[in-house]
């Protein structure tokens, strides 16, 4: 067995080797295919980004590739296999979301070291100036809570409860961090919630865990939940426990559902980090990078919007409009 | 029983115990319940179905786009989603017994294939993977009424369970299932139509997860293509539970009712503790091992008592 796994491992690195040997004099040439490393599509907010590149790439004449992984249970195993199979392609140029640097920063300053122009979006605000990659697009995690606990601090929230629906997706988690020292600066106290692995998907699971977390401390009064399905389930809970209009609650990400209840005031803010104009902005930057060497100096901010009672409407609006642009259906 | 009363003290104060907390637990248990039963019997049958996750969220996607995007009325668009997971749980019937392979593989295969299935075909006719449903009131009524705080889901899953108890108890079909998956090759010496008993079952399935899917649909006010993924793995967990053995030929629907409680229970009444929850699965699963061994020792001092007698 070890032999055998010895063997492979000095194949694959042959392998790494030869692509890398030929990657480097034609890395800048015209050949190899411009691939982007994105999120599941099953997921509305990653549906909004290929959105955006889709509608770039019609605009600017570019022909790109989408892979993504579509079991989202191993995803931190999985990103950095679907990194390492685009490098090997010898792509023109690679667009990535750095979900998981862990495994996926090596991977990329790899890539850039052979030459291979890399642009990270969505994800990655904290590394990108290291690895080599031309720029970034996309938000701060950690800045998105933050302004959530800042709004609920500012409302009067004295218990926040941050709502985990992903444990041990790092980017996810970054939401909760930031939520939880807005709220603790401001003297206030927190719960941070997670649930079962298998439940990431079942909005009556999610229902249940957020109920039963209300009856056991009475005192949380504002909700903050990291995506838009388990922020409706946290409205259902809070209307079941019997303490509608008392406990605040806010979102990162939209839908329509969410829309609709910040309409009717059941949820007071949803942040949206305009997954449109990640994708959108990345293929403008990646056309004219190859076009022109040109390249934005600095990150570029997506996010957070907030969404609220005061820009809901047009927010609507648009989603009636050109289904898919905001995310949210 | 032991588990209950264990969540009931620790839980004492938070209203886990109370009407609207067992309401709670029992619509969580019934939508896994209404999956479970007809996968139970199957798994008696000596067969396995891992693709009702793909098919739960399949099915919400279609009354999704169809009444969303089409615009088309929410009842036929119904009875098109029940078809469509009949048609899957029919492909994995014929799959398996044609080709004799484990429908353990048949069915994962068949589990990606639909999801995947599901996620292409919605971005190419409506360009979204999830979507709003448009319901009316006598769509709602069926699958998302409520009395108090309890689902009328709960109502389908004691009918699941009734129609399940009686095919098992009371038919010869559910002889059929019995000798399938005791001994196969007996089963066809003595007659039984091994093929149609297990060909029925897939489809027995597929109907069960396309019905859990367009009940969370219409209950949720959209489709998603991911619902009921968590399934793949929970339902086999509470038929195992509820004393179904693996190998097949052995179990009651009365067990699988008992699993699924305890499923729901544990999962439910854990958030009602007030406890750190990253040890939630941890404790989760030692509750999930102590249950099981439980179960089997009763059954093995059941199984030597009736010998004895």
């Amino acid at each position: 067995m070890k032999l055998i796994s010895k063997f492979t491992r000095a194949i694959g690195l042959a392998a790494v080797a030869v692509t890398i040997g030929t990657a480097t004099p034609a890395a800048a040439q015209d050949e190899g295919p411009i691939i982007v490393v994105s999120g599941p599509l099953s997921w509305p907010f990653f549906a909004a980004v290929k959105q955006g590149f889709d509608d770039a790439a019609e605009l600017f004449g570019i022909e790109y590739q989408y892979i993504a992984v579509t079991d989202t249970a191993n995803m931190t195993s999985d990103y950095p296999r679907l990194l390492q199979q685009a490098i090997s392609r010898n792509p023109r140029m690679l667009l990535v979301g750095e979900f998981f640097p862990d495994g996926m920063d090596p991977l990329i300053r790899e890539a850039t070291a052979a030459g291979i122009p890399v642009l990270i979006h969505n994800s990655g605000q904290t590394m990108w100036e290291d690895n080599g990659s031309i720029g970034f697009v996309g938000e701060d995690p950690y800045q998105m809570g933050y302004k959530a606990g800042q709004i609920q601090a500012d409302a009067g929230v004295t218990t926040g409860l941050c709502f985990n629906q992903v444990p041990g997706n790092p980017t996810v988690e970054e939401r909760c961090n930031g939520y939880v020292a807005a709220m603790e600066e401001a003297g206030l106290a927190t719960i941070y919630q997670t649930i079962g692995t298998g439940d990431a998907t079942n909005p009556q699971a999610m229902t249940q865990a957020i109920k039963g977390t209300l009856q056991a401390n009475p005192e949380i009064d504002g909700i903050y939940t990291l995506n838009a399905v388990p922020a409706m389930s946290a409205l259902r809970a809070v209307e079941e426990v019997g303490r509608a209009g008392e406990v605040m609650i806010g979102t990162a990400d939209l839908s329509n559902e969410v829309l609709l209840a910040i309409q009717s005031g059941d949820i007071a803010f949803a942040m949206d980090q305009q997954p449109y104009l990640q994708g959108f902005m990345s293929i403008q930057i990646a056309s004219q990078f190859l076009e022109y060497g040109l390249q934005p100096i600095g990150h570029i901010k997506t996010g957070p919007l907030v969404i609220d009672a005061s820009n809901v409407e047009q927010t609507l609006e648009v989603n009636r409009a050109h289904a898919g642009v905001r995310g949210a259906d | 029983m032991l588990t209950y009363a264990f969540f009931a003290v620790f839980t004492a104060g938070a209203g886990f115990i109370s009407i609207n907390g067992t309401a709670g637990w029992l619509n969580l248990a019934s939508e896994l319940g209404i999956i479970a039963i007809p996968v139970g019997l199957l798994m008696i049958s000596g067969e396995f179905d891992l693709s009702i996750g793909s098919t739960v969220g399949a099915a919400s996607m279609i009354v999704a786009l169809g009444t969303n995007h089409f615009g088309l009325p929410i009842w036929p668009v119904i009875f098109l989603a029940l078809a469509a997971g009949m048609f899957i749980g029919l492909c994995n019937g014929l799959a398996v017994v044609k080709t004799n392979l484990p429908s353990f593989i048949v069915t994962l295969s068949t589990n990606f294939i639909v999801i995947g299935a599901t996620m292409g075909f919605s971005r190419l006719l409506a360009n979204v993977t999830s979507s709003s449903i448009v319901t009316t009131d006598s769509a709602k009524f069926v699958f998302a009424a409520r009395w108090g705080q309890a689902n009328i889901s709960i109502l389908w899953w004691a009918i699941a369970a009734l129609i399940g108890y009686w095919v098992l108890s009371r038919t010869v079909f559910g002889n059929w299932i019995y000798a399938t998956g005791g001994n196969l090759q007996a089963a066809r010496g003595a007659g039984v139509p091994v093929e149609r008993v297990k060909i029925s079952l897939f489809i027995g399935a597929g109907f069960a997860a396309a019905f859990v899917g367009i009940l969370q649909g219409v209950q949720w006010n959209s489709g998603n293509s991911t619902y009921g993924m968590g399934y793949v793995f929970q339902v086999p967990i509470v038929v195992v539970i509820g004393g179904i053995l693996l190998s097949g030929g052995y179990g009651s629907v009365m067990g699988i009712v008992l699993g699924t409680s305890l499923f729901g229970v544990i999962s439910t009444g854990i958030f009602y503790t007030g406890w750190n929850t990253d040890w939630i699965q941890l404790f989760l699963g030692v509750l999930l091992g102590i249950a099981v061994l439980a179960n089997n020792y009763v059954r093995r001092l059941a199984l030597t008592a009736r010998r004895e007698s």
